[in-house]
């Protein structure tokens, strides 16, 4: 049931998952770390899920989050890799800013295969792409679909590319990886804001100027 | 225990009012039924009166949001009754954003014999009366009208999960997932915000607020509960915002039972003051607990509701069902606390015999003036004749809403279309 197999559809993706909780509730032989990246992965597909709808559940949404939070917290402290800091964030906050600012995400170094790219997008979950707004805009943008500028990157793709073997190759190799878990110590920087938000930004200058 | 069934829509809240006398259910269409317990018979003196519908009105209407593009649900998350001060009778009611207030009242007379009117209604021309004439009341069929007399709206950006009015009859509580807001029964365009947890910046977000309500006897003394598994009772005489609160009441989580859900499972999705005042009952995804208001580090009381699901956790997250809202209640004295369960069963935990019960909700298990069969679920390894192996259990199946007669062992159980009543067989 387990065994490495073709690549699959999402459709066939989805049975899967299925049938993988089942084998998690069931076997006591499934590897601690592959339950772990199993309901990683189940948290990620329902976040996903829940950003395509127009309300999610503010109350679903956040147990899912603080879910993900817990593991990628404890697969970064196997890590045992000295955890990259910037000044005035610290890696035990709880924030999600405090996070995606220790230094892991967003930068990869090139090389970096696409399999470890997706792991890496897990861990740099959730990604501060958004437009950081005042509070009450935020509310304004429906941020009942949960924190505002809560994003997943490159969604897309980690669910189309990642056949159910590539998972559980992630697993040994990524998060070991010294590689981009310790990129050269950067001065301390904003958050990069992607294209697509800079012109969001302009555009929202413009009508509140009136130009 | 007699049962009486009554099919509707799929019911998302029911509710007792103060005597007992009046069920009322919410659905997800919006509409409010309420029954009223027949006068005892009596020559029939074995069994209590039955519940019959009384009256039937839509509360909510589906309602769209403009500024944010959203639409809103008209499903009735909560209803609360007053107590009865006259002859009419009122409750609350509410959906995601808008509570209202709703008055009951009995017509069984009307008047007749007008001098301008024909009995129809219609006008008569004044120039055609050549008498003059009384109009008396005379009795008529008995009609049930309700009529929405407050409507309290605009004050809830996340959704409202509880309403509860407060011992002074004056004023009530609404609890959305990150606000609490105080409000006066005859003040419907303000109210007072009394907690507010939502942090300045919203990706900090940990923790939602999931139920509240007030102390029964102590107006000034209400609590709510939180996703994280903990209580907060608060004092409004202490400030007028109550974000600190007066006691935290959390159980340290048990080592042996660690998994990836249990942040998940530790969300309390129901509490309840006891009728006494002494006591409360929350309800997390696999217990019951209760705790002494005096006591905040752990429970005094923890009951087991379906623990052979803790090893199915991650098929029953995958599912969502484990993010299933239970409710629970206690019966009129304290004694005993009910909640329910999947594949229709429903389970009773008796406070002092520390008995507990597990019964089914179903027609086709149940003829209806029998006494209901015991129930028991086979966790593992052999099952005996009569259990059900959890790997059966029919998880669509689900009672979420359960309620009990304030002074009488009469239940109401709702599972998804059906709504249960079921009696104390009396010797």
């Amino acid at each position: 049931m387990l065994g490495r197999g073709l690549k699959r559809k999402l459709s066939d993706y989805e049975e899967n998952v299925a049938g993988l909780s089942s084998a998690f509730d069931s076997s006591r032989n499934l590897p601690y770390p592959l339950k772990r990246q199993l309901v990683l992965n189940m948290c990620l597909t329902k976040l996903q899920t829940y950003k395509m709808l127009v309300e999610p559940n503010l109350h679903r949404s956040v147990l899912i989050a603080n879910t993900v939070r817990q593991i990628q917290e404890e697969m970064r402290q196997e890590s045992s890799q000295p955890i990259n800091v910037c000044t005035g964030i610290t890696p035990s906050s709880h924030s999600y800013t405090g996070m995606e600012s220790s230094g892991i995400s967003l930068q990869l170094p090139s090389g970096i295969s696409q399999q470890e790219s997706n792991c890496c997008d897990l861990r740099s979950f959730p990604e501060n792409t958004g437009l950081k707004l005042e509070d009450d805009r935020q509310d304004l943008k429906g941020a009942e679909c949960v924190f505002g500028s809560f994003e997943i990157s490159n969604s897309t793709s980690y669910l189309k590319d990642l056949a159910i073997d590539d998972i559980f190759e992630d697993i040994d190799t990524s998060m070991y990886d010294s590689d981009f878990c310790c990129p050269p110590l950067m001065p301390p920087r904003p958050p990069p804001i992607c294209r697509t938000d800079l012109s969001e930004l302009d555009h929202i200058m413009e009508i509140l100027v009136g130009s | 225990m007699s049962e009486h069934l009554h099919p509707t829509d799929i019911i998302s809240t029911v509710e007792f009012n103060h005597s007992g006398e009046l069920l009322a259910t919410g659905d997800k269409g919006g509409r409010v039924v309420i029954f009223q317990q027949e006068q005892e018979n009596k020559t029939q003196s074995h069994s209590r009166g039955e519940y019959n519908v009384y009256s039937t009105f839509q509360s909510h209407e589906p309602e769209f949001d403009y500024l944010k593009s959203l639409e809103i649900e008209e499903k009735i998350n909560k209803i609360r009754w007053l107590p009865q001060k006259n002859a009419a009778q009122f409750l609350l009611s509410t959906n995601d954003k808008t509570i209202k207030l709703w008055k009951i009242s009995e017509r069984d007379k009307r008047p007749e014999g007008y001098n301008l009117k024909e009995e129809d209604g219609r006008y008569r021309d004044p120039t055609t009366v050549t008498t003059l004439r009384v109009p008396v009341f005379r009795p008529m069929d008995l009609m049930v009208e309700a009529s929405p007399r407050r409507i309290f709206a605009n004050a809830h950006t996340y959704h409202i999960n509880s309403i509860s009015i407060n011992s002074d009859y004056e004023t009530y509580l609404s609890a959305d997932d990150l606000r609490i807001n105080l409000w006066h029964l005859e003040i419907t365009d303000r109210s007072f915000n009394i907690v507010d947890i939502k942090p300045a910046n919203m990706e900090e977000l940990t923790e939602v607020i999931t139920a509240a309500e007030f102390h029964p006897n102590s107006c000034n003394t209400f609590v709510y509960s939180s996703s994280k598994g903990t209580i907060r009772l608060c004092d409004m005489r202490a400030s007028a915002l109550c974000d600190r609160h007066s006691k935290l009441f959390e159980e340290p989580e048990d080592p042996s039972n660690r998994s990836f859900f249990s942040e998940i499972i530790s969300s309390i999705s129901d509490v309840k003051f006891s009728h006494s005042g002494r006591y409360m009952m929350t309800r997390d995804y696999l217990s019951v607990k209760i705790w002494d208001l005096n006591m905040e580090n752990r429970p005094v009381e923890t009951y087991q509701v379906h623990e052979y699901l803790r090893s199915k956790l991650c098929s029953l997250y995958e599912n969502d069902c484990i993010f299933d809202k239970f409710e629970c209640c206690w019966n009129g004295s304290d004694s005993i606390v009910m909640t329910g369960s999947y594949n229709n069963f429903f389970r009773m935990f008796d406070r002092n015999t520390k008995r507990d019960i597990t019964l089914e909700a179903s027609r086709e298990n149940n003829k209806p003036r029998t006494v209901l069969k015991p129930r028991k679920v086979c966790a593992s390894g052999k099952r005996k004749k009569d259990e059900i192996s959890v790997d059966s259990l029919d998880f669509n199946k689900k009672i979420l809403h359960t309620a009990w007669h304030p002074k009488e062992n009469i239940i109401a159980v709702a599972t998804t279309n059906n709504l249960y009543i079921f009696q104390d067989k009396m010797n």
